[in-house]
């Protein structure tokens, strides 16, 4: 009996998890409704962004009253979201699993807890604080630095040419992300990575690895799910940081990047940019298709995380295949 | 919705104020002596204001030792926003309220604290020391992309004898909501119409899409990206002056309505206030870009305090209409020794008599 | 590949060595890679800082643009322990039931919403609270509803890590508990939990450190006060420290700056306090 009663309780707390999802969407629609009905499907394919004029009478366009010349379009914003979230993470996967496999079998066991509290502060630096070292410290050196080295090496791709006047934008982003997604990830394999048995681990080396052999072809197979994991809690985090993006983006808005340089706008950031001004709508719309976009937000990471464990699930079958 | 919550807020509050209320009223009579039952008053908004808020609440306590102040930066729409709601007593915004807004809401007051001004800054090595010339119309050009250069003929000719580079202009606009941004628009929209007909005016625009052209965060986050990036333009508050020259950035004349170009100076800001002054309307809510007269600095404003006429009790009510009235008198917050330090200008006498006839509503 | 073979074939060994030593060349790189911007930014937030930090700092409470930081510093506690107080027993409970029970089609269901739910921006949370807590339920700016916004958004991120932490585990360790016959509860409680408590703590610590820094879904939620927090859990705002770190930067005044860099070396300081303390808390465990 005492199971079972353990079991419901446990259901109970897992429970809430949904319940919040389900109550913030459900906020998020039903305050989003006359937005979704006046902006139509066009909201997600439009480059142009608008609130009206906010300070002349309103219009009535159907049966809503919209502030004259309001015109809500977020392709941008999906764009810019998609591309530093895709940026941060190419980047971030590869050096975590570098960092978690340098702080499990490669530095000395005494510096270890050190080496790791260095990565843990890395999650505990406000995002403000990344912010600011973004526009004193890494926006001038993207754009004196490395976005000149990137044009020179791969220049010859469109993508990586142009250089930045200012450094901010996408690549300035991304990177601010990358180092606030990497002790999430790096965190979370290291301690799965010291979860390795010893017998596995000696295993290998009675077969003649070396240790980063052994670390790699042994220890990073066994904790491949929590890497996806990690990688996936990551991806959250990405899709949904405010503020130290918003500080180095550049604030695009009503054109698509060309460059890895290119100033860009996410959705997170953009409501939080624009929340302020939309609060001063007298018909509400600007602040509903703010909400809107939070909605759009919650499908883009339903369909990335859906995206995200079907590739995981193919990787799972063929390693298991292979082993 | 806001409406709405607003009711449930009251009721709520007056609910709590009615025994607050009852309990104080056995302490003292409502009057002068009722400032010292202890109030808390909530002040939010305008991250322009917040500064000299802060400047004031210490002093304005100090001498009122039972009322709390609390002052928080939350950006101007917020600030009237959540005035409207009840949520906080003071709402400051760089901004009046719109038509429509006041519409809806007839009960709340914008009530002028101080004058406040904007300088336009650049980033041009070798002419940061020269102070260069534009006007409403340059400006328009380049921030919608169509002047990209800045030895653009449009620029060149009002800077006879300047020999400008042929270098790409980064034109840098605020990307937060921001009184900044609805004056300097204000100023484009007033001085071109085909500004005023493509992008207007607000607190956040639908800015041109522009070639190299960013977006910044709050007045510092504006020194900064203009100061890193060699051949920018910005839009800062004038609170920011010595941050400004701090990064070495010119600041620029600009052409006044009469065909002038200035710089914001006591005397040229006084100027434009002085124009503006019989014009003012009893809800004070006017703009005062790009005023008539020879001497007018174009981008200047007042910065409002939005406060209800309704509050949750009279208590409340009394201690508001207290500061307030401090706050606009040349004795109290209007004194240099405040505004000096945020380079604002004081109200001038006849604005104040409006705002204090403002104030005397708040029940 | 066995050793005697390796040693006899010169040419692989030397292939293989070099390739280990640009292995582990490149995970010192990674490592100095996300190090070195953690220590400029350490070293700037100190530098810019050093002159606000006084004893006056931990004293007094805000005064304008000076004064100290006490009322920031007991509300950013009051805030997170607030947020731990309710978001963990609801996330270290999910993340049991996920690693223990949670193979079944609930259980996916749940992992993937919570993934969801750390992709929500925190703004999205904050507006949500204020538009439901702070004027819906007339709690107005408060310390509860600040709290409640911020366990929002830690709830998922301390599931899945104290899954992923207890899913690390030999599955052997549990059938052998459960074929000596015991009870979920005692596998989970007395086998599975204490093994897996350092990955659990550092989850829980991570989630901390997130809701320390948060400042946005804050601003509209548990608003900000000048004064020391009087108790009240509802109709009284509370201050935090990356309110400080946020608002005053964008002051004009040197003294708010150097406030700004205090409180954002505070923030850090905090937690680093707190993860050491967890940490010799549980040295001193693993050693009874």
């Amino acid at each position: 009996m005492r199971t079972s009663l353990f079991r419901t309780g446990l259901i109970g707390l897992t429970g809430i998890i949904p319940g919040i999802l389900f109550a913030v969407i459900i906020f998020l629609a039903l305050y989003s409704w006359p937005a979704i009905r006046f902006n139509g499907a066009g909201f997600l394919i439009r480059q142009m962004w608008s609130l009206g004029n906010l300070y002349a009478n309103p219009v009535t366009i159907g049966a809503t009253e919209v502030p004259i010349g309001a015109h809500y379009g977020i392709l941008v914003f999906i764009v810019g979201t998609l591309a530093t979230s895709a940026l941060a993470l190419l980047i971030a996967v590869p050096v975590s699993i570098g960092v978690a496999i340098f702080l499990a079998e490669g530095a000395p066991p005494r510096l270890r807890p050190l080496l790791s509290l260095i990565v843990d502060l890395l999650a505990v630096v406000p995002s403000v604080v990344y912010g600011l070292w973004g526009i004193a410290v890494l926006a001038p050196l993207v754009a004196h630095v490395i976005a000149p080295a990137l044009g020179a090496v791969l220049g010859f791709i469109p993508f990586f040419a142009g250089g930045s006047p200012t450094g901010f934008g996408l690549l300035s982003s991304s990177l601010v992300l990358t180092l606030m997604v990497v002790p999430i990830i790096t965190t979370t394999i290291y301690s799965a990575l010291q979860q390795v048995l010893a017998p596995d681990k000696e295993a290998a080396y009675a077969l003649g690895a070396m240790k980063l052999e052994m670390a790699v072809g042994v220890m990073l197979p066994a904790v491949r799910g929590s890497i996806i994991g990690a990688a996936i809690l990551g991806l959250g985090r990405a899709l949904g940081e405010t503020m130290a993006v918003l500080m180095v983006s550049g604030g695009a808005i009503n054109y698509l990047p060309t460059t890895i340089t290119s100033p860009i706008s996410t959705m997170a950031s953009f409501i939080v940019s624009q929340l302020d001004s939309a609060e001063q709508d007298p018909t509400g719309m600007a602040v509903r298709s703010l909400a809107e976009i939070a909605l759009v937000l919650f499908v883009i990471t339903i369909v990335v995380n859906g995206i995200a464990r079907m590739i995981t699930r193919g990787l799972h079958v063929s390693l298991a295949g292979r082993g | 919705m806001q409406k709405e919550a607003r009711e449930m807020l009251l009721r709520r509050t007056v609910l709590l104020g009615a025994a607050g209320g009852a309990a104080a009223s056995a302490l003292a009579l409502v009057s002068r002596t009722a400032l010292a039952a202890n109030i808390t008053l909530l002040e939010t908004g305008s991250t322009l204001l917040y500064p000299l808020f802060n400047l004031w609440v210490p002093k304005y306590t100090a001498k009122n030792p039972g009322v709390r102040i609390t002052t928080t930066s939350s950006g101007s729409g917020t600030g009237i926003a959540q005035a409207i709601s009840g949520v906080a007593q003071i709402g400051a915004s760089d901004a009046y309220m719109s038509d429509p807004q006041m519409k809806r809401n007839p009960d709340i007051l914008n009530i002028p604290l101080a004058i406040s001004a904007q300088t336009v800054n650049y980033n041009v090595p070798g002419l940061n020391k020269t102070n260069l010339k534009f006007s409403g119309p340059v400006l328009a050009g380049i921030y919608s992309g169509k002047i990209t250069r800045w030895d653009d003929p449009a620029i060149a000719k009002l800077n006879p004898g300047v020999s400008l580079p042929t270098r790409v202009i980064t034109p840098v606009h605020r990307t937060d909501g921001s009184g900044d941004t609805f004056i300097f628009s204000q100023y484009l929209a007033f001085s071109t119409p085909a500004w005023a007909k493509s992008v207007g005016y607000g607190t956040t625009i639908s800015w041109p899409p522009v070639h190299g052209g960013i977006g910044a965060i709050g007045n510092p986050g504006m020194v900064e990206a203009s100061g890193h990036t060699p051949f920018s333009i910005a839009y800062i508050g004038v609170s920011f002056h010595a941050q400004v020259a701090e990064a070495g950035l010119g600041t620029a004349l600009l052409e006044n309505r009469a065909g002038n170009f200035v710089l914001p100076t006591p005397k040229t800001v006084g100027a434009a206030a002085a124009a503006i002054e019989a014009k003012t309307p009893p809800d004070e809510r006017i703009s005062l870009i790009f005023a008539p007269g020879a001497d007018s600095y174009p981008i200047i404003n007042y910065e409002y305090a939005i406060v209800s006429t309704k509050q949750a009790n009279p208590h409340v009510a009394a201690v508001l209409r207290d500061f307030l009235s401090w706050a606009v008198g040349p004795e109290g917050g209007n004194a240099p020794e405040f505004l000096d330090a945020v380079r604002f200008l004081p109200l001038p006498a006849k604005i104040a008599a409006l705002s204090k006839q403002q104030i005397a509503k708040i029940r | 590949m066995s050793v005697s073979q390796a040693a006899a074939d010169f040419p692989r060994l030397a292939y293989r060595r070099a390739r280990a030593r640009a292995g582990w060349g490149l995970a010192v790189l990674a490592f100095v890679l996300v190090a070195a911007p953690l220590l400029d930014i350490l070293g700037l937030v100190a530098a810019r800082g050093a002159s606000a930090i006084s004893p006056r700092l931990f004293t007094t409470v805000t005064n304008g643009i000076s004064g100290g930081l006490l009322n920031a510093i007991v509300g950013t506690f009051v805030l997170s322990g607030g947020a731990l107080v309710l978001g963990v027993p609801v996330g270290v409970g999910a993340g049991i039931y996920l690693a223990e029970f949670g193979s079944g089609p609930f259980g996916t269901v749940v992992r993937f919403l919570s993934d969801v739910l750390t992709g929500v921006p925190s703004i999205v949370l904050g507006y949500f609270s204020y538009i439901t807590m702070v004027i819906g339920l007339g709690w107005q700016f408060s310390a509860l509803a600040g709290a409640i916004t911020l366990a929002l958004m830690i709830v998922p991120y301390i599931a899945r890590l104290t899954e992923l932490s207890l899913r690390q585990l030999p599955v052997s360790l549990r059938e052998s508990a459960y074929a000596l016959g015991a009870p979920a509860h005692t596998v989970v409680f007395r086998i599975v939990f204490p093994i897996a408590t350092p990955g659990v703590l550092t989850g829980v610590l991570l989630a901390l450190a997130i809701s320390v820094g948060e400042t946005a879904p804050l601003i509209y939620t548990a608003g900000w006060s000048n004064y020391l927090w009087n108790g009240r859990l509802t109709h009284e705002p509370i201050g935090y420290l990356t309110y400080v770190v946020w608002s005053f930067i964008n002051q004009p005044f040197a003294s708010a700056h150097a406030l700004a860099f205090a409180a954002a070396f505070l923030v850090v300081l905090v937690v680093l306090a707190i993860n050491i303390a967890a940490r010799l808390f549980l040295l001193g465990h693993r050693a009874v």
